[in-house]
């Protein structure tokens, strides 16, 4: 994909992104719902209601992979969350480019252990595909699934502030890779990584909560990369800066 | 709040500026480079070439390897190195022949591309002859089997590992062009010498190529060199105090300030080309048009070295590639085309229309059986660019369509080729 294309791309989400903000804020003040402030604390939605958050991740490339070229790639991140029980919950996260995307689904138990500690423990289990079609470019398109275990901590600074560290394991399950006509598949479980999330939760303005943060990835693939096919068995550094608003 | 207020920035670096390893891959082998071959007589050489089992080693380096000879010249004297290409994560042995042994040894190193593994390896030929291994002469009667024993070790340790090798069939003769990206090969994969030097491309053959392809820019003063990034960066560079793009600064500046990334100088197009004739056996040299401007230079120097290699008895190629449409506008504004194989990047029409020998598309369009069969029906070769991935190119050669693949990955190429049967 061009520079010109990934710019045409960016403008567009961030364009997207604005112009929802005012919906989602004022749908949400009008709402005599209770105040919703944490998509990554641990700490369960009341059973039965849903709790959500629409923002952007922005995730720079390695060096390795894309050499003297450094970009930060926009993805959408639409987070929802579903309370089952007081203390266990549904946790779905779907991240998208339009030309390839990430769908994510898991459990977390959360529980309190003071007043302003709280751990939680999860399972995600993600779908990500990607296809491409350019003239004399590309016909290619790949997907996978891959798991993360994950445990969070999180702890309330103030009552309306709070920290949370998250770690995961990524597992790789499955890849599919197609160019053209041929077609390769990789089937073997194996440990692609490790993520640890550094999110702050706090109001930004008019009691609108707002995730704030950044997740340092350390893995061997990178389903947003696909189509750079990186061949290296090591583990390469990918960043990403997390904004959303908490709906 | 204010207590908390420098936590994230905090965390931030330790996150951003702590997580990046760097990796390397120091040589573990001095190569000693004695010219000639010393007891691997010509006889010998070609019996070893082949394609062998491995019974020891093979979790390490795949179940079967490709041993192939390759050689550089001085002059009038020659150095021969053998090959080693696996199946497995890019590994590749790099062996010279021991002068101080009355057998026949070999001594070098191993590498992987895929990740920074590297190791020592000393092996020995032997002939296995009623199931006993003995001394190998270089007659070798039939029923007998060349088996290659040795150690291999990991860093710069001692070899303690065994590897057994026994041969199994000869290489596929089938014409194919494996060509190696930036001269050689990246920065990235680690390798001893930097992208687009004169040492990657004396370092070629031993990586598997039948040719290279080269970066070519222009310096402020009109110099073609060989440089692939768009600026100076420590990517490719040691530090230099120089930034910004490479057409910014004289040849000497360039010479005198700037050295890449393992120490070498940024080569001239003809210092390039002058070491593909002289010094190495490769036989296509493809110059990859990162400039914008004339291609006249270019074009000069490439018919003056297509003439020296005919003056020199070599068979190379030397094709100007064109990627781009503003290099084909180029290409179109030389007054005389005659004598100027090019290579087009484009599509089909255009390199029909260029009547271009040569039609290498993306390997991410995938195999495009008809378009390549239409174009070898018409004459041209076609190659590929730049594939990597193990097994597409393991799935490109099986097809049998392409007439060469353009790769990091050289070793890897090398070893899906010669093994196919």
């Amino acid at each position: 994909m061009t520079t010109f294309q990934h710019k045409r791309i960016r403008d567009y989400l961030f364009v997207v992104f604005l112009l929802g903000i005012p919906c989602f804020t004022t749908a949400q003040s009008v709402e005599s719902k209770p105040r919703k402030s944490e998509i990554y604390f641990p700490q369960a939605p009341l059973p039965r209601t849903w709790r959500n958050s629409l923002g952007l991740v922005f995730t720079t490339t390695p060096p390795e992979l894309t050499e003297e070229i450094r970009v930060s790639v926009p993805a959408i991140d639409l987070n929802f969350q579903r309370g089952l029980t007081k203390r266990l919950f549904f946790a779905g996260r779907f991240q998208t480019q339009f030309v390839q995307n990430n769908l994510s689904l898991g459990l977390r138990w959360a529980r309190p252990i003071t007043d302003r500690l709280a751990v939680s423990a999860g399972y995600d289990v993600s779908g990500w595909g990607g296809a491409l079609k350019i003239k004399d470019v590309f016909s290619s398109q790949a997907y996978g699934l891959e798991s993360m275990p994950n445990v969070s901590v999180g702890y309330h600074l103030k009552s309306d502030l709070r920290l949370t560290v998250k770690s995961e394991v990524i597992l790789d399950h499955y890849y599919r890779s197609e160019v053209g006509t041929l077609a390769i598949v990789r089937d073997r479980s194996q440990v692609n990584g490790f993520a640890l999330t550094v999110v702050l939760e706090q109001p930004l303005y008019n009691q609108r909560y707002v995730s704030a943060g950044f997740r340092a990835a350390y893995s061997n693939f990178n389903w947003q990369l696909w189509s750079l096919y990186d061949t290296f068995d090591r583990n390469l550094f990918y960043p990403q800066l997390i904004f959303a608003f908490i709906l | 709040m204010k207590r908390y207020c420098y936590l994230v920035p905090i965390l931030f670096v330790i996150a951003f500026g702590g997580c990046r390893k760097d990796y390397e891959a120091p040589l573990p082998y001095t190569f000693i480079n004695s010219s000639g071959s010393g007891r691997f007589s010509p006889a010998v050489r070609q019996a070893l070439e082949g394609v062998y089992v491995v019974s020891d080693g093979s979790t390490q380096f795949g179940s079967e390897v490709v041993l192939k000879w390759s050689y550089l010249l001085e002059g009038t004297d020659s150095t021969h190195y053998l090959s080693v290409f696996t199946g497995l994560d890019a590994a590749y042995f790099n062996l010279e022949g021991s002068a101080q042994t009355d057998s026949l040894v070999l001594n070098g190193y191993w590498r992987k591309l895929v990740n920074a593994d590297i190791g020592l390896a000393r092996l020995v030929v032997q002939a296995k002859h009623n199931g006993r291994l003995q001394a190998f002469s270089g007659n070798l009667p039939a029923g007998d089997t060349l088996v290659i024993k040795g150690l291999y070790g990991a860093g710069k340790n001692t070899p303690s590992l065994p590897l057994t090798l026994q041969y199994r069939r000869p290489l596929n003769k089938k014409p194919f062009n494996i060509m190696a990206h930036r001269s050689g090969g990246r920065t990235a994969d680690l390798l001893p010498a930097s992208e687009n030097s004169v040492a990657i491309i004396k370092l070629a053959s031993r990586l598997g190529a039948t040719g290279v392809e080269m970066d070519v820019r222009y310096t402020k003063d009109g110099v073609p060199v060989l440089y692939h990034d768009n600026t100076l960066n420590l990517r490719l560079i040691e530090k230099s105090g120089l930034t910004g793009s490479l057409e910014s600064y004289t040849y000497k500046q360039l010479s005198a300030l700037v050295r890449l990334i393992n120490g070498e100088q940024i080569p001239t197009l003809e210092e390039a080309l002058e070491a593909v004739v002289y010094n190495t056996g490769l036989k296509f040299v493809w110059l990859d048009t990162k400039y914008v401007g004339p291609m006249d230079p270019i074009q000069a120097i490439q018919q003056k070295y297509l003439q020296k290699a005919r003056q020199a008895g070599r068979d190379l190629n030397i094709v100007i590639g064109l990627p781009t449409t503003d290099a084909l506008d180029s290409y179109k504004a030389l007054k005389n085309k005659a004598n100027t194989p090019i290579l087009c990047e484009l599509d089909t029409a255009i390199t029909r229309n260029l009547n271009a020998g040569i039609w290498a598309p993306r390997w991410t369009l995938g195999p495009q059986t008809d378009e390549v069969l239409a174009m070898k029906a018409q004459g041209r070769t076609v190659y590929v660019w730049t594939l990597d991935e193990p097994t597409f190119i393991e799935e490109f050669i099986n097809q049998n369509k392409f007439d060469g693949i353009l790769s990091n990955y050289s070793p890897v190429v090398a070893f899906y080729h010669y093994t196919e049967q």
